[in-house]
């Protein structure tokens, strides 16, 4: 069974937000809740960085472990969604969250939030697919239409990558490798999985 | 024959009145099944992840 993951390769990003265009354009996001932004590191001075940066669907997500009303679940390919009907809106789930992904579209007195809000890898909800109710909450299943996520479909320069991890790593280590560094950095193979060996990478350097 | 005028005249309403409630009914039940967008022809099967060809062109892009 596949794994879905993205990746954002920082050397590729060059800040043109088209990821979060197309994420508020695919699914009709409301005004003010972005399942998707950009982050720049070190803005403004040369070598700046910038990373695309939404719900990294983790492994062991915290999310999960602090919803009081357990309304997240896990699909079979690693997708962390969650249940609009469930959600009380008590932002636990942001707090937790180390990427700031929970978006809440409201913000009223008395700590209003509203439903929770966020990228759902373009895969739905608990809902049937393709219903107009899935639609309204969650936006468009682009994987049940053979699709993957259209902000990574989108990306110009094809910085942030999305789909099957055991693929998308490949190229992203292939990537590194012909650049020539990197690659020797410690934690790789625990990140990314394999050996941290070159000659191991189809085409890789010996 | 007093009468008649007003009865006519609340007929006409009544009338008005249940075909704008049927116009409406007929537009809610027609857009209660209606889906956002078509989903793509030949990529009805399936509800998560596969290698369509689509997703393959999109791994292929990525290699450039």
């Amino acid at each position: 069974m596949a794994r879905m993951k993205f990746i954002c390769d920082a050397e590729r990003c060059i800040e043109c937000n088209g990821c979060v265009t197309a994420c508020k354009s695919e699914h009709e996001v409301p005004w003010g809740v972005n399942r998707r932004r950009l982050v720049t590191v070190n803005d403004g001075v040369p070598g700046e960085r910038s990373i695309s940066v939404s719900c990294m669907h983790c492994s062991d997500a915290p999310c999960m472990a602090v919803c009081p009303v357990d309304c997240f679940y896990k699909t079979d390919e690693g997708i962390v969604l969650h249940d609009k009907d469930l959600c009380i809106g008590c932002g636990y789930c942001f707090y937790a969250c180390p990427f700031g992904a929970p978006q809440f579209p409201q913000a009223g007195a008395f700590g209003l939030r509203g439903k929770m809000d966020k990228c759902t890898y373009c895969s739905g909800g608990p809902e049937e697919n393709h219903s107009a109710e899935e639609f309204r909450k969650y936006g468009r299943n682009r994987l049940a239409e053979g699709k993957l996520p259209a902000c990574a479909e989108m990306c110009s320069t094809k910085a942030l990558l999305a789909g099957d991890a055991e693929v998308i790593t490949k190229i992203y280590k292939t990537r590194v490798v012909t650049r020539g560094k990197g690659e020797e950095i410690w934690g790789w193979s625990m990140a990314y999985g394999g050996s941290d060996k070159l000659s191991d990478l189809p085409g890789g350097k010996a | 024959m007093k009468n008649a005028k007003p009865s006519s005249r609340r007929n006409f309403l009544l009338t008005a009145g249940l075909g704008t409630a049927g116009v409406a009914a007929a537009v809610a039940t027609a857009t209660r099944g209606e889906k956002p967008r078509a989903a793509m022809p030949g990529a009805t099967e399936g509800s998560g992840y596969r290698l369509s060809e689509h997703v393959q062109k999109y791994y292929k892009t990525t290699k450039v």
